[in-house]
């Protein structure tokens, strides 16, 4: 065991071009901890875009898109909309409804947006779906993934992930290790912190389009009124704060939501869109 | 079954009279705003039915029969709590409903985006190319806010904690 871990020790070293020496030195490995942040943060846009392409075609294997073109259609009408509010507007924004019975909804990197039907079929106007698309808008915005995924790199560095991304490696492989630790994302969720700002956020970005700022507290309600034993909520809340909390926490913002609450609605036509 | 499951996705997000609890003391008011009329004072902890949202306002029907409009942000449903025992069922039976075509009509278990089905998952690039399909130009986008009166505003981030 402890012959391995010094044979790893020297084969990481010998693959960093500078290292001369092969003793263990703590700030070496230091130096790599911070070259593996170094790495991740450097993603570029165009590598975002690609990440999150991966990413949304894997969970597009899990569950397809619902075969309703008007929704989709509609789906991206209003997404579009609130991704034109941003700092962003310039990245592909795509959203999508994924044909699942579970409640919740996804971001990958770049701007593929996900809701799930079921999610879809608990809300009561456009405002709430526009408040749900602008949550996840905010992860892309803020690259909450991209953070993630570093911060998984950090952690693991004592075992296998030293030099994991770092751009020294072909690109090909590079961006599979980066599927794949953005995709453990999808079960593991985010940072509670990251989770809150996407909300406070959120609640902005809905208001900035026009819509009636209680739109996401609306559905976190309705998600805080379920049985949070219900086998459709297992994944969301295993990977959020309770919506309890998240109410909490717009509480703080209340001037926010309240300057903007007389908004639109759009409960027909989101009525009209659903077909019901 | 497939009905079942139909009228399941068109049930309201709050259902008529859903009962919940005040997390603070509060004002019942007679109408969804700050300056409206007190009718009552509401203590911390009292039972309230929720009957529908204003904004950020719902209207209740308080302990004794009375009706007004609480802040919205004050309310927490019963959930939680023992009132609601056991699964809406509502996985199970669109799961059914969505392998009814088999005609077996049995409940396979969960199906679709739950830890380890993500987990295996294998990239499906014939739907991720659908989705791009479907995409909204920025023009588009602008047409159908117009038409449903959106009108766009500058508005800035709030800061952490308020």
């Amino acid at each position: 065991m402890m012959r391995r871990l010094a044979l790893a020790c020297c084969l990481l070293l010998a693959a960093a071009p500078a290292a001369a020496q092969f003793n263990i030195n703590l700030n070496r490995l230091l130096d790599v901890g911070k070259n593996v942040k170094k790495a991740t943060t450097d993603v570029d846009e165009k590598e975002e875009v690609e990440i999150g392409r991966d990413m949304a075609a894997r969970l597009l294997g899990a569950a397809p898109l619902a075969a309703d073109e008007a929704l989709q259609r509609y789906v991206n009408h209003v997404g579009r909309w609130l991704a034109s509010q941003t700092e962003r507007p310039g990245l592909p924004w795509r959203f999508g409804v994924l044909e699942a019975p579970q409640l919740n909804a996804f971001a990958t990197p770049g701007g593929h947006i996900f809701v799930t039907r079921g999610l879809v079929a608990r809300m009561t106007s456009e405002a709430e779906l526009a408040g749900v698309l602008a949550h996840e808008i905010a992860h892309v915005l803020r690259k909450h993934h991209l953070k993630a995924i570093q911060k998984g790199a950090q952690l693991e560095l004592a075992n296998t992930v030293v030099g994991t991304f770092s751009r020294s490696e072909g690109s090909a492989n590079r961006r599979e290790k980066l599927l794949a630790a953005g995709s453990e994302l999808f079960a593991r969720g985010l940072d509670k912190d990251d989770e809150l700002e996407a909300d406070r956020l959120g609640v902005v970005i809905a208001a900035r389009g026009g819509y009636d700022a209680y739109g996401l507290p609306a559905v976190l309600q309705t998600l805080q009124a379920m049985n949070p034993e219900d086998s459709g909520l297992a994944l969301m809340f295993k990977t959020h704060p309770a919506p309890a909390e998240r109410l909490d926490a717009l509480e703080k913002i209340q001037s926010t939501l309240d300057a903007y609450a007389a908004q639109q609605q759009l409960a027909a036509r989101f009525s009209g869109a659903l077909g019901r | 079954m497939k009905r079942l499951a139909v009228l399941l996705l068109l049930a309201p997000a709050l259902a008529l009279a859903e009962p919940a609890t005040l997390i603070r003391d509060t004002e019942l008011r007679q109408s969804p705003a700050s300056d409206a009329a007190v009718l009552a004072p509401l203590g911390v902890n009292a039972k309230v039915e929720a009957l529908e949202r204003k904004g950020g306002w719902t209207r209740v029907r308080a302990e004794g029969g009375r009706e007004g409009w609480v802040r919205m942000l004050m309310l927490r449903y019963a959930g939680a709590g023992e009132a609601k025992q056991g699964d809406s069922g509502i996985v199970q039976i669109l799961n059914v409903a969505r392998s009814g075509t088999s005609g077996t009509q049995v409940a396979t278990g969960v199906r679709g985006l739950d830890a380890e089905q993500l987990a295996n998952a294998k990239p499906n690039e014939a739907e991720l190319k659908k989705l791009h399909g479907y995409s909204a130009t920025d023009a588009a986008a602008a047409g159908f806010a117009a038409s449903g009166k959106l009108e766009a505003r500058k508005i800035d981030y709030p800061k952490e904690g308020g």
